[in-house]
């Protein structure tokens, strides 16, 4: 089988082998939780509890309050403490709530859903918060509700970030669940084709995946190319269906809707167990962490808890919250799990790359692998001369923050930085 | 808990590839040692010690400059190591001590750091210290020998290591003055001749008159690999500036055919095109920018061989692309994924 893929783009050291053979745990819960009322894309919840109420898991503690937001629900049960102030893994100061818990997880579950219509799964998707899981935390069910015809139904199961496997065991752990979620996601958009794309280092899973979807000929397995970003929306849809989604445009102008393994797997228990998004399946890896892992979480779990419960060293110098291309650096374990945390990792010296940046050389390898064929040494030289106007030809606006350019450069500027700062100044000064 | 670790928060991503500006500059230093090597052997230890004089000016110069200017110290990235040995290696074998010092002074100050050091070089700084040598010192800088005779067994170690052309080179028998292969090639080309006389196996092992390291081909061919493989360079490039090359050698010469591999293998097409076209600041960076460079150089090149004053034409070809690359770059400008026209504005709705 010729292997799928996008152009251009990097092999970064995908260093999978720290934890992909350990199976899931569950990770305990510890006295309090933390709940952020923003944990995704969009407006922040309102606060739909009282202080002193009691709560169960999966009451819902936060309403959606516009459409592009998500409810939060509480992932323990106890009484609701207080809003506290603290810090999310971007470093902004953030309402959570505080909930004291009573360690008797009583349930406060929907009921299932039996042959449940289109309008049903989107209207149970909404209530029980679902979110895109891979890092990005886009409402769920506003992808879902989108007006275009559809002609498939795109489920990403790349995980071309390093480091990460949590995909990689939930499509081999629970085939079965994603497999159902994965069907009633492509019920609730109303997708004739399902389309399965998985890279060709996780053969393994690759291999369940199709020996569980033997027989349905409305989905297929496809093998993808092991390149980053391969995950990227536009980079796999362009290698499974050989489009470009327009400049600013999205993928259901094409129609397509992308969607990764973990939030179908949280789409199956929302619908056939009426469970709402208050946990996920996480790795926690890197060479600082004493015992990598992949774990099950509740939300509001300081990620303070799980290192100090796997263990780590003295000498990590960084903390991720994510993938290394694209997460988030930490300058303390205070942040708490949430929607979005596919990944925490704890790197020592030797994995990251922690070198002054010295005077770019125009080699043009940051332009060679932009898998958006962008220039990314243009804007950095522009944006530090503050020509500002003059970076729109070179497109910043395009650019998915992937991190390629800057992973590549020998002069190890921070390239994605500037493309950052680019966007702000232009959107700023309405360019 | 340990709330007082300092970790380092920065932007993503958090890891990155181990190629850094140094490495990938010494990675050429080793690719240009074949060519120090071989033309060590063929033209005596005198050459060598014009190339080592010439990284020495050079990376002496930027320290100067430095100095000077009061700016940090650059010349730990082991740039000025390769333009100083690409100067050296430019030089023909009798060329006096003080045209390495000129040139790389001249690379290094005039045309890399006055421009803005490292990276921002209008022009490939070697090639424009080869053509201002060429214009000041022309004979000195054409005054081509023959290797040593080591198939006539008439080498000695005191041939070897004398330092001959300080004194006088003319009055030992065994080294000729001689003519490059290149002026044969003109002159049949010019006669109007249908073919040329040229050994293609001594060019290949770098037997005839020459620069320091442009005569062994061999020599060369093994630096591309080596950085084609480590993909330090882009091996488009060389390339298509090897197939521009044949290509107008086909156009421009009577029965071009039997011109190309005689024009493509002697003087400095092979070793502009792996260590002087390739050079990082003043190539472009856009994917059909660096085609059109290499295909316009390759054309330069071959219309000063066959209809040019000189001999030569490989350093004008390359000075005179550089000097077009902004253009070509602004250009080329790649589109970003999914980019689509704007629709037509109406003619007179802009003002």
């Amino acid at each position: 089988m010729r292997l799928k893929t996008f152009k251009f783009g990097i092999h970064p050291k995908d260093m999978k082998e720290l934890s992909h053979d350990c199976k899931f745990e569950e990770m305990p819960t510890g006295e309090k939780v933390y709940i952020p009322l923003a944990q995704h894309l969009g407006t922040p919840a309102s606060a739909c509890v009282e202080v002193g109420d009691y709560v169960k898991v999966g009451t819902k503690i936060g309403e959606a309050s516009s459409y592009v937001s998500c409810n939060v629900h509480s992932s323990v049960s106890g009484i609701v403490e207080g809003f506290v102030l603290r810090e999310n893994a971007m470093g902004k100061r953030i309402r959570h709530v505080c909930i004291a818990n009573d360690g008797k997880y009583e349930e406060d579950f929907l009921p299932p859903l039996e042959n449940p219509t289109r309008e049903e799964l989107v209207a149970r998707c909404k209530e029980c918060g679902l979110a895109g899981m891979g890092g990005a935390t886009f409402p769920t069910h506003v992808k879902l509700e989108n007006k275009n015809p559809i002609k498939a139904l795109i489920i990403n199961g790349s995980e071309c970030e390093p480091y990460i496997t949590t995909d990689y065991r939930l499509m081999i752990d629970k085939s079965q669940e994603v497999l159902e979620g994965i069907r009633y996601l492509a019920k609730a958009i109303g997708a004739p084709e399902i389309w399965i794309g998985i890279e060709a280092n996780k053969d393994d899973a690759i291999e369940e995946m199709l020996r569980v979807t033997a027989g349905d000929n409305s989905i297929k397995v496809f093998a993808l190319k092991t390149k980053y970003p391969q995950g990227g929306e536009k980079q796999l849809i362009y290698a499974l269906a050989h489009q470009k989604v327009p400049a600013g445009g999205l993928p259901s102008d094409l129609g397509f809707i992308v969607l990764n393994i973990s939030t179908a797997l949280a789409m199956y228990e929302a619908c056939a167990l009426g469970k709402p998004l208050f946990s996920r399946y996480m790795t926690v890896s890197g060479k600082g962490i004493n015992r990598p892992a992949n774990i099950w979480v509740r939300f509001g779990v300081p990620f303070v808890e799980i290192v100090d419960y796997l263990g780590y060293r003295d000498d990590v110098q960084k903390v991720i919250s994510g993938g290394p291309m694209m997460g988030v650096s930490l300058h303390s374990f205070m942040p708490v799990v949430t929607k979005g945390s596919s990944a925490l990792l704890l790197l020592i010296e030797e994995e990251i790359r922690a070198v002054d940046p010295t005077t770019c050389i125009n080699c043009a390898r940051c332009a060679n692998v932009c898998p958006m064929g962008l220039m990314p040494m243009m804007t950095d030289a522009l944006v530090l001369k503050n020509m500002i106007k003059e970076i729109k030809p070179y497109n910043p606006l395009s650019c998915i923050e992937c991190g390629c350019c800057a992973y590549v450069c020998p002069a190890k500027r921070p390239l994605v930085q500037s493309q950052r700062l680019a966007k702000k100044l232009i959107r700023e000064r309405k360019l | 808990m340990s709330e007082s670790k300092r970790f380092i928060v920065s932007s993503s991503p958090h890891v990155g590839s181990t190629l850094f500006t140094q490495r990938i500059m010494i990675h050429v230093c080793i690719a240009l040692t074949f060519c120090m090597i071989a033309g060590t052997v063929l033209y005596g230890f005198y050459s060598l010690f014009l190339v080592l004089l010439a990284v020495l000016s050079a990376v002496g110069a930027e320290a100067l400059y430095c100095v000077i200017r009061k700016k940090p110290l650059t010349i730990w990235d082991a740039s000025a190591i390769v333009t100083g040995m690409i100067v050296g290696l430019n030089l023909p074998p009798t060329a006096p001590f003080y045209l390495p010092i000129v040139g790389s002074v001249f690379a290094i100050m005039l045309v890399k750091m006055l421009f803005g050091g490292l990276g921002k070089n209008f022009a490939n700084p070697a090639a424009t210290a080869r053509v201002f040598l060429l214009l000041a010192w022309t004979t000195k800088m054409t005054a081509f020998i023959n290797p040593l005779d080591y198939a006539g067994g008439n080498v000695s170690a005191g041939d070897f290591f004398s330092f001959r052309f300080i004194v006088d080179f003319a009055n030992k028998a065994n080294y000729v003055t001689g003519a490059t292969p290149l002026a044969g090639i003109k002159a049949d080309a010019i006669a109007g001749l249908g073919s040329t006389e040229v050994n293609l196996l001594d060019l290949l092992l770098g037997n005839v008159g020459g620069s320091i390291g442009e005569v062994c081909a061999i020599a060369i061919i093994l630096g591309a690999i080596y950085l084609i493989v480590l993909k330090i360079i882009d091996w488009k490039i060389p390339a298509v500036y090897l197939t521009s090359c044949a290509l107008f050698t086909l156009i421009f010469y009577k029965n071009g055919w039997n011109y190309i591999l005689p024009n493509l293998l002697s003087g400095g097409i092979l070793f502009g095109a792996v260590f002087m076209l390739t050079d990082y600041a003043s190539s472009p960076n856009t994917r059909w920018g660096v085609i059109i460079y290499s295909a316009g150089a390759g054309l330069i090149t071959m219309l000063i061989r066959r209809f040019g004053g000189m001999n030569e034409g490989v350093s004008f070809a390359i000075l005179l692309m550089n000097l077009l690359v902004p253009l070509i770059d602004k250009a080329c400008r790649p589109k970003p994924f999914g980019y689509k026209k704007p629709p037509k504005k109406k003619k007179g709705v802009e003002a």
